[in-house]
């Protein structure tokens, strides 16, 4: 049942709020795929029923009545929030993230929190303390990263909608390969406040959903403006939902030139120009560009992502809370708390972290790297002079193995190659699923200019309109 | 990257390892530099760095209290500690 | 631009400050925390100050505008844009293992402190948050940490190396003092670590065009010490070079119960602290609107008010000088002056009254003198009423026990004979007793006048009434 079925279900009183999470923690329950750290069964069902009660009060809220996953990266006070790491495994906020606290306010019910790299470092939620996540198309498959645990949630029909983060493709990676639509906003959309961090300038919140509806009803409940995130913007926030019945008529539609030069395989491919037709029958020009510069963004990303994780993980020492390394000498205390603590890749990226920005390194990997960063906000601002819209796949391969990272770590990193640059930039995109081919779902995405969400939705949305790529279930 | 250099690297990110795990770390940083280091063809004369992507003007709050004693939850939440601190094994300057 | 008289046995001291001070807030630098000493240990501590997983740093413009307050006392330059950096060490009081300070976009710079005989060059002061405080004392086996102090508001005052001498470094922090608890940026209580000093000390010799290797001395917390410690890093300075040695650029500690700096044990690795701007913050520009709103509800600065006060109160450069060098002075003098004479009240500020607080230790605000009843006083001296002495005696009676004048003058018997008949037989017994003064007073020699009202307070032990006593004395002596 996609989110807006069964959204009507609980406003025509077809269904009760405490029947739909009833039914959504029963399949949490029978979870073969490791999709879940908790499941808050008590809490979903008080919460239910405490909707159902007030029902005039929540009926036309964006969210009134639907169970939702909660990527365990969102702080949620009284409940355990991991970050799928072993040092936060023992974790019991004091506190909420805006963006959960959002979704209780819009009338969801959290019913549990979702599996995920650890510290949203990876792309196939396989670095997890909690253990790798299979792909609902075929479990000995990854289903993408960081916020692989909630995208496997909905693209396993287990809940409608999911909430995720995207750092450098987190969202838009998983939902390709899942077969879901999911958006990264412009960075500054949604607080960040009790999210926890992993590079601050990059991070940004995002809804899952089946469909372009979904994500827009739940991006509607998630960004507010948040005078606890500094880098929150002040904008006022559009209603996407209504923004999706808006028409933004014919569209000029950036194509980028020679992308098949990167590495995207054949399948990818072939979704790819079969979207694009879609694109020009409904009315849309499509504009070849010059994008060469997009391929740098990676070599610029693996510096800042590490520098600021680096700093940002830094609080997680054994003193104030989580995991602790009982040693009778301090230093001792640190160096094993935070090895024991930390999984191989968080503690490889700590270490890429603080070594690009040690005394004679900063300038040539920092400062360069922030400089490619520049470069590639001035190039999209450029292309976004003639073009309305990017269009191109989300990832170069449909969902692989797991354990692939063991032969070839940078295949890895690259994997990331498209969705990186609208993180640099902190550019809006949506993925959403173009294709269907060797028995699994592929990905395409849109990137937009700034704070051009309703755009993103809306075309997406009318693409939705035309095919049934997002109607597959596994 | 050399033995000493690891070794101070690890030191500064407080991160311990043992000695006979250092070459398969410095492979797999040396392998990950590899990959940063495509940054050095790009031409980036002139470009100002960029922080944050929005470019905003920061906020700030007026100065006013807004906090509630939780002494006893952070206590509580903390590895070792006694009625009033949080505890550590003992520093020694 | 070394001055001879700072060089001692051939060598010039060159030294810079670092003045840490706390900012008089209502909550800390980046958090809805109060800002207070003294309470319960880890109860004044948010989610912010605790470094818990998710949460964000958001500006105190109450810390912002105390910056600017400085930079305005200082004719500095403050900044269009400050950028806050992050600077990465582990340590246990400091959770989340970086602190939020300003690097190279400070919130003050190039600023200017005049010590009248000198002017001190500020080269940028900037907003950073403290640490806690770890505790090593309560078990053998475990320090402990108190959070309280994590995040408060502090604005670091960078010195160029302009001083020349430890005196020179003292009159420098004594000035720094001054302008942040005028301003009231800061409480400045050295005992209570709201203002704490490093010192760059170097040694040179005077011709010598370039600075000597320096040593940075820490954890310096009295204008007492800041001398100690400083002359005591010159001589040993000096001992290493005369000796053919070389002096090694690290960072000292003093002690103050042994008196002396010894070296901070050498870290196993040098620290490098990986600054970097901080990504949850974004710059802040700091708009003429803000910096005129500050200027607008700021106090006087203390040449401001000297000069006020020679102009308005017809007050000597000295007096003034002396009467605005603590606020508290100038504003207890204010209060005097509402409703007496101000030089007669200046004079007996700086005379007796401070005399009497540097005997006893003591500052106004802890003293029993209030300013009505000194202004009481004030008016008995300037009217007649009593004489010098008796004020004399009158204040310190006040200083003990806080009594009103009033009524010290009447349990005392200090009340001034208004009996035209008993001060009528008083001078007829000086007269009788003057003859040959009667006689030369009454051939023109008027101003022995002044010598026969002084017998007769003599007589009355200075209660008689001055004005009686003069038109009792002309008819008399007519």
């Amino acid at each position: 049942m996609n989110f807006r079925e069964q959204r009507e279900n609980f406003r025509n009183k077809k269904i009760s709020a405490k029947e739909a999470v009833q039914e959504a923690l029963c399949k949490v329950e029978n979870d073969k795929l490791n999709i879940f750290i908790s499941n808050l069964r008590d809490s979903a069902e008080k919460r239910a029923e405490e909707i159902d009660n007030n029902f005039e009060k929540y009926k036309d809220r964006p969210l009134s009545g639907v169970p939702i996953a909660h990527k365990d990266i969102f702080c949620t006070e009284n409940i355990q929030t991991t970050c799928g790491s072993k040092m936060l495994s023992n974790f019991i906020p004091p506190y909420s993230s805006t963006v959960t606290r959002n979704c209780d306010e819009a009338g969801s019910v959290m019913i549990a929190k979702t599996n995920m790299d650890e510290f949203a470092m990876g792309s196939s939620n396989e670095t997890s303390f909690f253990g790798p996540v299979g792909n609902p198309w075929n479990d000995s498959l990854v289903p993408g990263g960081s916020s692989g645990g909630s995208a496997a949630c909905v693209a396993a029909n287990i809940t409608s909608i999911s909430t995720g983060t995207d750092t450098g493709g987190s969202i838009r990676q998983p939902a390709a390969l899942c077969g879901i639509t999911g958006m990264k906003p412009t960075y500054g959309l949604v607080s960040r406040w009790g999210m926890i961090a992993f590079c601050s300038s990059m991070d940004q919140a995002g809804p899952f959903a089946r469909d372009a509806f979904g994500c827009a009803a739940l991006l509607d409940a998630m960004a507010s403006y948040d005078g606890k995130d500094s880098t929150c913007s002040k904008r006022d926030v559009v209603n996407f939902e209504n923004a999706l019945a808006e028409d933004f008529g014919a569209l000029n539609i950036g194509i980028i030139k020679n992308i098949e030069d990167l590495g995207i395989n054949n399948d990818v491919l072939e979704a790819y120009e079969h979207s694009k037709s879609v694109l020009q029958q409904l009315g849309h020009t499509l504009k070849e560009i010059d994008f060469s510069e997009l391929s740098s963004g990676i070599c610029s990303y693996y510096v800042i992502a590490p520098a600021e994780c680096s700093s940002n993980l830094s609080r997680f020492d054994g003193v104030k809370y989580g995991y602790r390394s009982d040693q009778n000498n301090i230093s001792e205390l640190y160096m094993k708390t935070r090895s024991e603590g930390f999984g191989d890749e968080v503690k490889k990226r700590i270490l890429i972290g603080t070594h690009v920005l040690s005394a004679g390194f900063y300038d040539a990997y920092y400062l360069k790297a922030q400089q490619v960063r520049r470069m590639m906000k001035n190039k999209f601002e450029d292309i976004f002079k003639d073009v309305d819209l990017i269009f191109m796949p989300t990832t170069l391969d449909q969902a692989f193995e797991k354990n692939r990272q063991d032969s070839d770590p940078n295949r890895m990193y690259k994997e990331d190659l498209l969705t990186i640059p609208a993180n640099l930039a902190g550019l809006p995109a949506i993925s959403f699923p173009n294709g269907f081919k060797n028995n699994l779902p592929v990905g395409g995405q849109f990137v937009g200019n700034y704070f051009k969400e309703d755009l993103l939705l809306n075309t997406a949305n009318k693409i939705q309109e035309v095919t049934d790529w997002h109607k597959m279930t596994p | 990257m050399d033995k000493i250099e690891l070794k101070n690297l690890l030191f500064l990110a407080r991160i311990h390892a043992e000695e006979r795990e250092y070459p398969e770390i410095t492979k797999k940083l040396t392998n990950t530099f590899n990959l940063i280091d495509e940054m050095n063809n790009l031409d980036l004369q002139g470009l100002e760095p960029l922080n944050n992507p929005l470019e905003l003007n920061n906020v700030s709050r007026e100065d006013e209290e807004k906090n509630r004693n939780q002494k006893d939850k952070f206590l509580d939440q903390s590895p070792e500690s006694d009625d009033d601190h949080f505890m550590v094994p003992k520093i020694i300057e | 631009m070394a001055q001879n008289d700072t060089v001692i046995n051939g060598w010039q001291p060159v030294i810079g400050l670092e003045v840490h001070v706390q900012l008089l807030t209502n909550t800390k630098l980046f958090s809805p925390a109060k800002n207070k000493f003294g309470e319960d240990a880890n109860s004044l501590v948010d989610l912010i100050d605790m470094g818990l997983p998710g949460v964000l740093p958001v500006l105190n413009e109450g810390a912002m505008n105390q910056g600017i307050k400085f930079g305005l006392a200082t004719s500095a330059k403050i900044a269009e844009t400050m950028i806050f950096d992050r600077k990465n060490y582990f340590y246990p009081d400091l959770p989340k293992g970086y602190q939020i300070t300003q690097l190279h976009y400070p919130i003050v710079k190039d600023g200017i402190v005049d010590l009248g005989y000198k002017k001190v060059r500020i080269h940028q002061a900037h907003l950073e948050e403290d640490a806690g405080k770890s505790m090593h004392d309560q078990y053998d086996s475990n320090s402990v940490i108190d959070l309280n102090r994590s995040g408060v508001p502090l604005l670091e005052i960078v010195s160029e190396p302009d001083l020349r001498s430890a005196q020179e470094a003292v009159d420098y922090l004594k000035k720094i003092h001054q302008i942040i608890t005028y301003l009231d940026i800061s409480d400045g209580n050295m005992s209570q670590g709201s203002m704490r000093c490093d010192a760059n000390v170097s040694i040179m010799r005077p011709d010598s065009k370039e600075y000597g290797t320096r040593a940075e001395i820490k954890n310096i917390n009295s204008f007492k010490f800041v001398e100690k410690a400083i002359n005591h890093e010159i001589k040993r300075q000096m001992k290493i070079l005369e000796a053919g040695g070389e002096i090694e650029q690290e960072t000292r500690l003093y002690d103050a119960v042994k008196d002396e700096t010894r070296s901070m044990r050498t870290k196993e690795f040098a620290n490098d602290y990986r600054y970097f701007p901080c990504p949850d913050l974004v710059p802040t520009h700091i708009s003429k609107e803000q910096i005129e709103h500050v200027k607008n509800t700021m106090d006087e600065l203390p040449e401001e008010k000297e000069k006020r006060f020679k102009d308005q109160y017809k007050l000597d450069d000295y007096d003034s000088k002396v009467l605005c060098a603590e606020k508290e002075t100038a504003k207890f003098y204010e209060e005097v002056v509402q409703n007496c004479d101000p030089q007669i009240a200046a004079k007996w500020i700086i005379g007796e009254l401070n005399a009497l607080l540097n005997k006893n230790e003591l500052s106004l605000a802890d003293s029993k003198i209030t300013s009505s009843n000194f202004a009481a006083l004030i008016l008995k001296i300037s009217d007649g009423t009593i004489s010098g002495k008796i004020a004399k005696d009158i204040l310190e009676d006040i200083w003990e026990s806080g009594n009103a004048v009033s009524d010290i003058i009447d349990s005392k018997g200090l009340k001034q004979i208004s009996d035209t008949g008993e001060i009528e037989k008083v001078i007829d017994e000086i007269l009788e007793n003057n003859k040959s003064q009667v006689e030369a007073y009454k051939s023109g020699k008027d101003k022995l006048f002044g010598f026969f009202v002084g017998q007769v307070m003599k007589a009355t032990q200075g209660k008689a009434n001055p004005g009686m006593v003069n038109q009792l004395l002309k008819d008399k002596l007519s």
